[in-house]
C-alpha cells in the first residue's frame, strides 16, 4: 500500500508502542499511518502474531499470543498499516520512507517514532563466523518460519531473552544443549536493593516460572567469564571459562548469543533529539518527557526506543504519546497510564542490574572485530585511540567503523564504550556517531526524486 | 603550574594543521598540535578529496602556479607519507572531469577555462575540451545527456580520510603531540617573545604559533595582530554503498573511491555554521550524478553529510606572519587536500624557521584585501 501524501499523525514502527499509539489516534479519529519494516503488523516483540498458526503462537507463550490482541485492535481501529517500509529520515512535520522501492515524503502534524530496540553487540572471537547468531535474530526465524536450529545448541550471554528463548525451543522440543550464562556475579549485590520495586512491578510473575522451568530442562552453566567460537568455515566449537577457572572446550554447531538490547535511536538523532549515557541500561536514551514529548514541536518518542522497559510499558508509552498528541487532560486516564507505567521502570531497575553484561563481553580485544561491516579489529581501535582521536566520529573518519551497510548500529556502543576504556573516559564524555541521513540505505534514484527549490538546484548547478 | 612549552604550536588539527606540524616536525622542531574535540566543524572530515587544478586560479594566476606546483609534489609527498605512518593514501592522478549535460554548460566551461588561461602571468597547465564522443572513450557509462566535458591530465584524488589519518599517524611518530579537546580560546603574547595560549584543556607555551584553524582563524586572528576574513560555505555531499570499479577518472561532482564506494557533491551554500543536510539539495546532487552515470540509479545511498569550507572574500588562501607579533602565522585555504604537498614541504618548514618567504608568499597575505576594490 502506498502512503497518502499526508495525514494528522505519522507513526514509524508497529511495535507494542506503536500500535498503541496510533490506535488511540485512529480511534479519536485523527488520519494515521503507520510504517513497519515487517510485512505485518506486531514489532519483534509480536512478529508476525496475527499471522502464524494458532500451534506456533501457542508455543510461543501468552505474552507473545497477547500481541494478537493489540494487532486486531489497531487494524480495526482505521489506521493506515503500510508495511515493508524503510523510513530513512524523520523530522517534525514530514517522514522519509520508501515503500516498494520509490521514496516518498509524508507529511503529518505529528511524527511518533517508536522505532524499538536491537539487540548490544556481542563481540567475542569467532563472533563472525557462520553458524553463530544473535538470540534476537533465532527468535525471529522461530516466530516468523518456525525455524529452529539443527544439531547441538548453545545459548549464551546474559538478559531475560536468553531464558525466554530457552523456553520456547524447549515447547517446540528442540534440545538445548548448555545455557553459559554470562551475568557477572557480583551483579545481584547491586541489583538487591530494587528488588522490592521488582517484586511490586508485574514482571516476577512473567519471569519466574519460566526460568524454573528452563533451569529443570537445560544444562546451565552460572558465571561464564570469557567465551570464543572456533571454526574454519563455521562454528564447530566454544571455549568458555567459568571465572579464572581453565578453559573448557564443547562442540556445538549453532551459538546463540544476547545480551540485552538497546534502543534504535537513530532516526530520532539524525532528527536532532539529543541523547544522554544511561549508566545501569549501558546505552543512549533520546531526550523525553514521560508523554513522549521532545525538544522539537510535534515530535514523539515512545516505546523502548526511549529506554528498554518490554512490551507492556511500551504500549503504555504509547498510549500517552497518543494523549499528548490529542492535548487530552492530565488527570483520570493519563495519570492512570503514567502510574501503570512507573510500575513496569520500577521494576525493570532490577533486570537492568542484575542482567547487565560485563565489560569483559562489551569492550573487546585483540583481533576480534569491533565493526563487522568494514573489519574493524579490537586492535586497530586501541591503536587510533592511542594517537589522541577525540571520540567516535574521528575514529570513524580513521577506520571507517560505522561506514558500512549497517551505518553504525552494530559497532556504535562498542566504539564508544572502547574508546573510553582506552581514553579513561567515560561514555558520556566520549560520545557517539553522529547519525547521517538516510538512516536505512536508499537508492539514489529515489534521492534523485526529491522535489528541490530553485535555490536548492542553484546551489548544486553550477 | 608550569605550562608545557615547545617551539611551535600549530592550532587545528586538520588536514592543514597536521599537514603544516608534520612539515615542521621533520625539521626538527618541537611541535604541538591543539585541536577541538569529536564534534566540531571540520572540513577535513567533510571534504571531497580531489587533488585538482582546472578552473582554479582565476583572479590571481599565483593561485593556479601554487596549486599546479602542489599537485606536481603529491605523488611524492604520498610516498614519504606512506614510509613514515605505514598508511597508503590512495593517491592517484588519472586526469579528472568536468561534464556538461547541455552546449551551453559545456560553451560556459570553454569561455571559463578560456579566460583563466588567457590571464596576465597565468601558469599555464594543459586541459583539453572534449566532445561527447572522446568523452565516452575515457567514460564510457557516461548517460545520454552527457554532451561534453573538459579533461585535465594534472586532476587527480586521493583518500582524504586515510591522509589525516597518516599525518597524525606520522606526527605521533615523529613525537609530536596531539592534543585533542584543547579548544583555543585566546592566545596571549609574552614580552620576551613567545606566546601563551589558554586552550579548554590546559595552557601551552610556544616560540612560534601558526593558525590552522579553518573558520576559527578568524575569531583567533586579531589576538596575533592578523586579520583573517574567513567565512564558512556548507557543502553537502552523498556517499553510496561499495560497488565494483567502473569510474576510472575522478569527475568534479563523481568520484569513486579507492573502497568502491561513490562520492557525489556538491553544493555551494551561504548559510552560516550550519551542517545540516537537506533532500533538496541532495536530491538535486543525486539527480545530476544519475544523468551523469545512469549505472548508478540503483546504487543505495548509505549517508549524506554537510561540512563548512573556508572561504576568503576572493577564495584564495592566505599565508601570513603578523608584522605586529613576529613568530605568528595564518595558513588557511579552503584545498587542504590539493594543497597538502605544499603545506607539508613549504609551509610547515618555513614556518618552522620564522619567516615566510616573500618571492612566494607575498600575494597571499590578507592585506590584498585592504585594497578597496577598483571599479
Amino acid at each position: 500500500m502506498s502512503p497518502e501524501r499526508r495525514y494528522d499523525a505519522l507513526v514509524v514502527g508497529a511495535g507494542p508502542a506503536g500500535l498503541a499509539a496510533a490506535t488511540t489516534l485512529a480511534r479519536a479519529g485523527r488520519s494515521v499511518a503507520v510504517f513497519d519494516e515487517q510485512p505485518t503488523p506486531g514489532g519483534q516483540v509480536h512478529r508476525a502474531v496475527a499471522a502464524v498458526p494458532e500451534s506456533r503462537r501457542a508455543l510461543l507463550g501468552p505474552d507473545y499470543a497477547r500481541g494478537r490482541e493489540a494487532v486486531e485492535a489497531f487494524l480495526a481501529s482505521g489506521a493506515h498499516h503500510i508495511g515493508q517500509a524503510s523510513v530513512w529520515s524523520a523530522a517534525p512535520g514530514r517522514v522519509g520512507v520508501t515503500v516498494g522501492g520509490v521514496a516518498h515524503l509524508v507529511e503529518g502534524d505529528a511524527v511518533v517514532l517508536a522505532t524499538g530496540a536491537y539487540e548490544r553487540p556481542f563481540p567475542i572471537p569467532g563472533w563472525t563466523l557462520p553458524g553463530v547468531l544473535s538470540g534476537g535474530g533465532a527468535q525471529t526465524l522461530l516466530k516468523a518460519s518456525g525455524l529452529v536450529p539443527e544439531g547441538r545448541t548453545v545459548i549464551a550471554g546474559s538478559g531475560p531473552l536468553v531464558w525466554l528463548l530457552a523456553w520456547q525451543y524447549l515447547r517446540c522440543g528442540l534440545t538445548v544443549d548448555a545455557i553459559l550464562d554470562s551475568t557477572p556475579a557480583g551483579n545481584r549485590w547491586r541489583a538487591a536493593p530494587h528488588l522490592a520495586g521488582f517484586l511490586a512491578s508485574p514482571y516476577p510473575v512473567k519471569g519466574l516460572e519460566l526460568l524454573r522451568a528452563v533451569r529443570r530442562s537445560v544444562r546451565v552453566v552460572r558465571g561464564v567469564s570469557a567465551l570464543e567460537a572456533v571454526g574454519e568455515d563455521r562454528v564447530s566449537a566454544l571455549r568458555y571459562r567459568v571465572g579464572a577457572g581453565a578453559w573448557v572446550e564443547m562442540g556445538v554447531d549453532t551459538l546463540l548469543l544476547h545480551q540485552g538490547v538497546v534502543p534504535a535511536i537513530e532516526l530520532a538523532a539524525s532528527a536532532g533529539i539529543r541523547q544522554r549515557w544511561d549508566r545501569d541500561q549501558l546505552c543512549w536514551h533520546p531526550e523525553v518527557d514521560a508523554m513522549g514529548r521532545t525538544p522539537l514541536a510535534g515530535l514523539y518518542l515512545a516505546g523502548d526506543g526511549t529506554g528498554i522497559a518490554g512490551a507492556e510499558a511500551a504500549a503504555l508509552s504509547g498510549e500517552l504519546a497518543a494523549h499528548a498528541i490529542l492535548g487530552t487532560s492530565e488527570g483520570g486516564r493519563v495519570s492512570g497510564l503514567l502510574a501503570q507505567r512507573a510500575r513496569w521502570l520500577r521494576g525493570r531497575r532490577f533486570l537492568d542490574l542484575l542482567y547487565q553484561p560485563a565489560p569483559a563481553f562489551r569492550v573487546p580485544a585483540g583481533e576480534t572485530l569491533a565493526c563487522r561491516c568494514e573489519e574493524v579489529t579490537a586492535r586497530a581501535l586501541g591503536e587510533a585511540a592511542a594517537l589522541g582521536v577525540p571520540g567516535p566520529n574521528q575514529l570513524k573518519a580513521f577506520l571507517r567503523c560505522g561506514m558500512g551497510p549497517c551505518q553504525g548500529r552494530l559497532c556504535g556502543l562498542t566504539v564508544t564504550e572502547a574508546l573510553a576504556h582506552h581514553s579513561g573516559r567515560t561514555p558520556a564524555q566520549v560520545g557517539r556517531y553522529r547519525a547521517r541521513v538516510p538512516v536505512k540505505p536508499l537508492p539514489l534514484a529515489a534521492l534523485a526524486a526529491m522535489p528541490a527549490t530553485d535555490d536548492e538546484r542553484r546551489a548544486v548547478e553550477r | 603550574m608550569t605550562a608545557r612549552s615547545f617551539d611551535l604550536a600549530v592550532v587545528g588539527g586538520g588536514l592543514v594543521g597536521a599537514a603544516v606540524a608534520w612539515g615542521a616536525a621533520r625539521t626538527g622542531a618541537r611541535v604541538v598540535v591543539l585541536d577541538e574535540g569529536d564534534i566540531a566543524f571540520r572540513a577535513s572530515r567533510g571534504n571531497f578529496a580531489l587533488v585538482w587544478v582546472q578552473s582554479k586560479g582565476m583572479g590571481m594566476p599565483e593561485y593556479a602556479a601554487w596549486t599546479v606546483a602542489s599537485s606536481e609534489a603529491w605523488a611524492g609527498f604520498a610516498d614519504e607519507l606512506g614510509r613514515e605512518s605505514g598508511i597508503d593514501v590512495a593517491h592517484r592522478r588519472p586526469g579528472g572531469f568536468h561534464l556538461a549535460l547541455s552546449d551551453a554548460e559545456l560553451q560556459a566551461r570553454a569561455d571559463n577555462l578560456k579566460r583563466l588561461h588567457n590571464q596576465p602571468a597565468m601558469q599555464r597547465y594543459p586541459y583539453e575540451i572534449l566532445d561527447r564522443e572522446r568523452v565516452r572513450g575515457m567514460l564510457p557509462e557516461i548517460g545520454p545527456e552527457v554532451v561534453g566535458g573538459s579533461f585535465c591530465p594534472l586532476d587527480g584524488h586521493t583518500n582524504s580520510l586515510k591522509l589525516l589519518r597518516a599525518l597524525h599517524t606520522a606526527l605521533a611518530r615523529a613525537g609530536t603531540p596531539y592534543l585533542a579537546r584543547h579548544a583555543v580560546e585566546t592566545i596571549l603574547p609574552r614580552g620576551g617573545g613567545g606566546f601563551r595560549l589558554l586552550s579548554s584543556g590546559g595552557t601551552i607555551e610556544a616560540a612560534r604559533v601558526a593558525l590552522c584553524a579553518g573558520n576559527g582563524n578568524a575569531r583567533l586572528a586579531p589576538m596575533l595582530g592578523l586579520s583573517v576574513p574567513v567565512r564558512p560555505q556548507r557543502g553537502q555531499i552523498v556517499v553510496t554503498e561499495r560497488v565494483q570499479p567502473f569510474l576510472h577518472h575522478p569527475v568534479v561532482t563523481v568520484r569513486q573511491t579507492d573502497e568502491g564506494s561513490v562520492m557525489l557533491g556538491d553544493s555551494l551554500e551561504e548559510t552560516g555554521f550550519d551542517t545540516a543536510t537537506g533532500l533538496g539539495v541532495t536530491g538535486t546532487i543525486a539527480n545530476r550524478a544519475v544523468r551523469l552515470f545512469p549505472r548508478l540509479a540503483r546504487v543505495n545511498v548509505v549517508r549524506t553529510w554537510a561540512a563548512l569550507r573556508v572561504m576568503t572574500p576572493d577564495g584564495f588562501p592566505i599565508y601570513e606572519e603578523s608584522t605586529s607579533h613576529p613568530g605568528a602565522f595564518v595558513a588557511t585555504c579552503h584545498s587542504g587536500v590539493t594543497l597538502a604537498a605544499n603545506h607539508a614541504r613549504l609551509v610547515g618548514p618555513t614556518i618552522a624557521a620564522g619567516r615566510l618567504p616573500a618571492e612566494t608568499f607575498a600575494p597571499f597575505s590578507a592585506r590584498r584585501f585592504d585594497v578597496p576594490q577598483a571599479a
